[in-house]
């Protein structure tokens, strides 16, 4: 009765986000008050293409960061490093580095997976 | 005479190769190998979910409806370095028009553990931080399986519409 109900949900399997490393430090960059992180996300969903990383507060509100990509495609069983720098008036605020995994459009099923590290002086 | 003198020449001009090359080996030997062990979270989705429906009006993960829970993996290598936080669905993220409202319901359970004295408290010590949120400090290094029911339920008991529905948990794996 019910069969012209197609039903999905979740989908992947052994599919992995890893991020690291858990505690990221901030050092002076080349620029003058400009501070900068490193971070590396590894890519073992098959389901995902494309990562987005983000600098928040202690209460998860968006910091200013500048990275070359905010929004980028790391390829089935690669990694990618993210550089971020930040203005040294905004780095007290910061505490976490997160990457979140964007599910495709036509596929927006399944699990998000998000991975925030906590910055560490 | 001369020949036993060459003879003795070459062979120790060979003995002294060896040795020579036998003492650069030795120092080879002495590459050093090192390494940076940094901690990190890897989520992983083990199982499939999918949606079964009893009747008309809901659907469902249990298994006895003819759904699939859909089990995630979080893995640390840094004990009490990290809390996980689910989010189970409260909204369809593509369905077809829907006249009236859906009530989702749902939760999060810890269903394996790799370290069962270590982790054997995660699910009494879970937080629920709301109907559809439950948050874990992973105190352990190691693995552990979650397993995540939904339940929809539509307004008035009316019939679902024909089509495709789509939703989808959020794992967030947060550095403490």
């Amino acid at each position: 009765m019910y069969r012209s109900l197609i039903l999905l949900l979740f989908i992947g399997a052994a599919n992995a986000h890893q991020m690291s490393p858990t505690y990221p430090k901030w050092s002076d960059s080349y620029i003058d008050d400009i501070s900068v992180s490193r971070v590396r996300v590894f890519n073992k969903r098959k389901d995902v293409e494309y990562y987005e990383i983000g600098v928040f507060d202690k209460d998860m509100k968006p910091i200013p960061f500048v990275t070359q990509y905010d929004l980028r495609g790391i390829k089935y069983h690669n990694y990618a490093e993210f550089t971020i720098y930040i203005n040294n008036e905004y780095k007290k605020d910061a505490l976490y580095v997160c990457s979140k995994s964007m599910l495709p459009k036509l596929k927006s099923t399944g699990v998000v997976s998000k991975i925030c590290s906590k910055f560490k002086d | 005479m001369i020949k036993d003198f060459s003879y003795t020449l070459a062979l120790t001009i060979i003995v002294g190769i060896i040795s020579y090359g036998a003492s650069k080996s030795a120092f080879a030997l002495d590459v050093p190998i090192s390494a940076s062990v940094t901690g990190s979270c890897i989520i992983s989705t083990e199982t499939n979910g999918t949606y079964g429906q009893p009747n008309a009006y809901t659907l469902t993960t249990a298994a006895s409806d003819g759904g699939q829970m859909p089990i995630t993996r979080v893995d640390v290598t840094l004990a009490s370095a990290y809390k996980v936080k689910f989010t189970v669905p409260n909204s369809f993220s593509s369905s077809p028009n829907l006249n009236d409202v859906v009530t989702f319901t749902g939760d999060t359970e810890v269903s394996a553990v790799s370290d069962a004295t270590n982790m054997a408290d995660y699910e009494t010590d879970k937080v629920e931080v709301s109907d559809y949120v439950d948050e874990y400090d992973l105190t352990a290094t190691g693995s552990t399986w979650f397993k995540h029911t939904s339940v929809a339920v539509n307004g008035g008991s009316r019939a679902y519409p024909s089509g495709n529905y789509t939703s989808y948990v959020v794992a967030e794996c947060i550095a403490l």
